[in-house]
């Protein structure tokens, strides 16, 4: 609301500089955020993504006004709101809980918002209406919340928050109550109605599967830090280290020793004795002969005659996820390694104790900084 | 039914001690309202029914001035303690964590855990020195010493009220941009209507009740119902005693019920 201070190097709809957040004094001093910068577009699905204490919901109540930065700046729409209380942001809320206020309808919910912002009658119920309409819950207005199945008080909790037209919607997991089906469904509705909207939506969740399939960048935090920001393909394609390969997707570890380096690539020598090339991250350059670890996703290898492929493995057991089975192998060198196959009509999984050949993905190969 | 689990009415001796209890938690209540309905003056020989101690009750002049009286301070110090104990509350579920925050709970909760007896030996002392010193002998005594006597009782269920409500509901107000103040007033207080409401009761009757303090704090002509009966208990007990008693009871039941039935429909 209060654009006190504007800025002309404006970057995003949010921009968030040197952040860090510390609760406590002294020894007790616990930091929630280190050195945060982020800038959010307008009109982008942004996902925070991480394990639970990872700072994600801090850094989203920082945005939203309910904690202050210890230091660092927050600017919204170029103006600075760190300092500000949430009532002063033009930022809303859909909270975990959902926080409908049990003794209004939800008709007088939805129009909570505008109602504080001092408008007419007759505009926050024409809002009101087109919120409801556009949550399909137009049946529904007179209800209270406690007589709403959880889908619907979802509707009404974004709706709600939608209302009084934010800038930036922040959703603090707003699906984890929800079973599995309702889930997949709102899903969609949020895209949906990010996309009608135009609204910037921050997506707080530690759902990976969740982040990749919604957001346009997603921001992996870890222990207060951002760890790695990107595009959905490039966090799963690309990650910058253990932590978020590990976290996003399933992904197989191998510790392999260098042959050579060659740019930005190396060439590893896989167990068996073949050689493979894999990506380096930036800037590292390893020594021949060295170990290194490297990642490579289970779907990006496949199942060829033994000795025609890469490496040679044996299936130890294989697990069956309808549309595509889970190998597990053992490589010739002991090493365990993960395959994914997708399933084909009449396809038998191999028996246990079987020799395969593996090819991988050219490309798939990635080093790890460690 | 009865091969699973576990029940307490499988426990020998469990239905005849739970006879027992009742019986003598209740009938004694029993007998008195009979009694207040006898027609001769005893309370252990039954003459025929009458309302004569009822008509007795309602004429005494006496017992009208200390029943409105007792109305009176109980309304007044139940009113003054609520409003205390739900700035009480606010401040110990929403003020955020205090250095002494346990032992402000021990203080706040003191009536229920010194000796009604002691409290009241250490008002009449204090309230004496005070009379000594102003000469003001009114009610104000003891208006504020049943104040103080009720806030616990009224505290209690404000405070289990607001430990149940989402503070995420406070934080969603502000989100709104609601200020403090409208949050307040929109959500918070809205919401603590029912453990307002319950606490208000329970400091009613606390104080409509409580003989001691009264008793200690009380200057001359500053009777209540319960001193005005004790008092009437050292002479002769007739029936008529028993019909205050049972009014008394009525009242207390009234008010017991109301408290069901509120704290039910909007307990929501």
């Amino acid at each position: 609301m209060d654009a006190r201070v504007q800025d002309t190097t404006v970057k995003g709809e949010i921009d968030i500089t040197g952040v860090n957040k510390v609760f406590g004094q002294g020894a007790a001093a616990f930091h929630a955020l280190t050195d945060i910068d982020l800038s959010i577009a307008t009109g982008e699905f942004f996902t925070l993504l991480g394990p639970s204490g990872c700072g994600k919901t801090t850094l989203l109540r920082v945005i939203a006004g309910f904690e202050q930065p210890s230091s660092g700046s927050l600017r919204i729409n170029g103006a600075e709101v760190a300092g500000l209380g949430p009532n002063r942001r033009p930022v809303n809320t859909v909270f975990q809980s959902y926080a409908l206020f049990p003794h209004m309808t939800v008709a007088q919910n939805i129009g909570f918002g505008l109602k504080m912002l001092g408008k007419p009658r007759r505009e926050i119920e024409a809002t009101a209406a087109e919120m409801l309409r556009l949550v399909r819950m137009e049946a529904l207005a007179e209800r209270r919340p406690a007589e709403l199945s959880g889908g619907q008080q979802q509707r009404v909790a974004l709706a709600r928050a939608l209302a009084p037209r934010p800038r930036v919607l922040l959703l603090d997991e707003p699906l984890s109550a929800l079973d599995l089906k309702l889930r997949k469904e709102m899903q969609s509705e949020l895209k949906r109605l990010q996309t009608e909207t135009g609204i910037t939506f921050v997506f707080v969740t530690h759902d990976q599967e969740e982040a990749l399939t919604m957001s346009d960048r997603v921001a992996v935090m870890s222990a207060g830090r951002i760890l790695q920001m990107g595009r959905p393909t490039e966090i799963y394609n690309a990650p910058v280290n253990r932590f978020v390969a590990d976290f996003i997707g399933e992904t197989n570890f191998l510790v392999l020793p260098v042959a050579q380096t060659e740019g930005d690539a190396a060439h590893l020598t896989l167990p068996g004795g073949k050689r493979a090339q894999a990506l380096l991250p930036d800037g590292m350059l390893p020594v021949t002969g060295a170990d290194v670890t490297a990642v490579i996703r289970p779907e990006q290898a496949t199942i060829v005659e033994p000795d025609a492929g890469d490496m040679t493995a044996t299936v130890d057991s294989a697990v069956f996820f309808g549309t595509d089975t889970h190998l597990h192998l053992t490589l010739s060198d002991g090493q365990p390694f993960v395959l994914r196959r997708q399933n084909r009509p009449g396809q038998q999984p191999p028996e246990p104790g079987t020799a395969l050949g593996l090819s991988l993905a050219p490309g798939a190969l990635r080093v790890l900084e460690d | 039914m009865a091969e699973k689990g576990y029940s307490v009415r499988r426990l020998p001796g469990f239905g005849l001690i739970a006879v027992l209890t009742f019986t003598m938690l209740y009938l004694p209540i029993v007998i008195l309202v009979f009694f207040s309905f006898n027609a001769g003056p005893s309370q252990a020989v039954w003459d025929g029914f009458s309302l004569q101690w009822y008509e007795a009750a309602f004429q005494n002049r006496q017992v009208r001035e200390v029943s409105i009286r007792s109305l009176w301070l109980a309304a007044t110090a139940a009113s003054f303690a609520t409003v205390l104990a739900t700035l009480a509350a606010l401040g110990t579920t929403r003020g955020g964590r205090f250095p002494g925050q346990t032992m402000i709970y021990a203080l706040i909760n003191q009536p229920l855990m010194v000796p009604e007896i002691v409290t009241g030996i250490a008002l009449l002392i204090f309230v004496a020195a005070i009379k000594v010193q102003t000469g003001y002998t009114g009610m104000g005594y003891l208006v504020a010493a049943h104040t103080a006597f009720c806030i616990p009782f009224a505290y209690l269920p404000i405070r289990a009220r607001l430990e149940t409500l989402d503070p995420a509901l406070e934080a969603a107000a502000a989100d709104l941009y609601a200020s403090p103040v409208q949050a307040f007033f929109s959500i918070t207080l809205p919401l603590l209507v029912p453990g307002i409401v319950a606490g208000f009761m329970l400091g009613f009757v606390i104080s409509l009740d409580t003989v001691v303090i009264t008793e200690f704090v009380k200057s001359a002509g500053q009777d209540t119902l319960p001193t005005y009966m004790l008092g009437q208990l050292r002479r002769t007990v007739t029936p008529e005693m028993n019909a205050i008693a049972t009014l008394f009871l009525a009242l207390s039941l009234i008010i017991v019920t109301a408290f069901f039935l509120i704290t039910r429909t909007r307990g929501r």
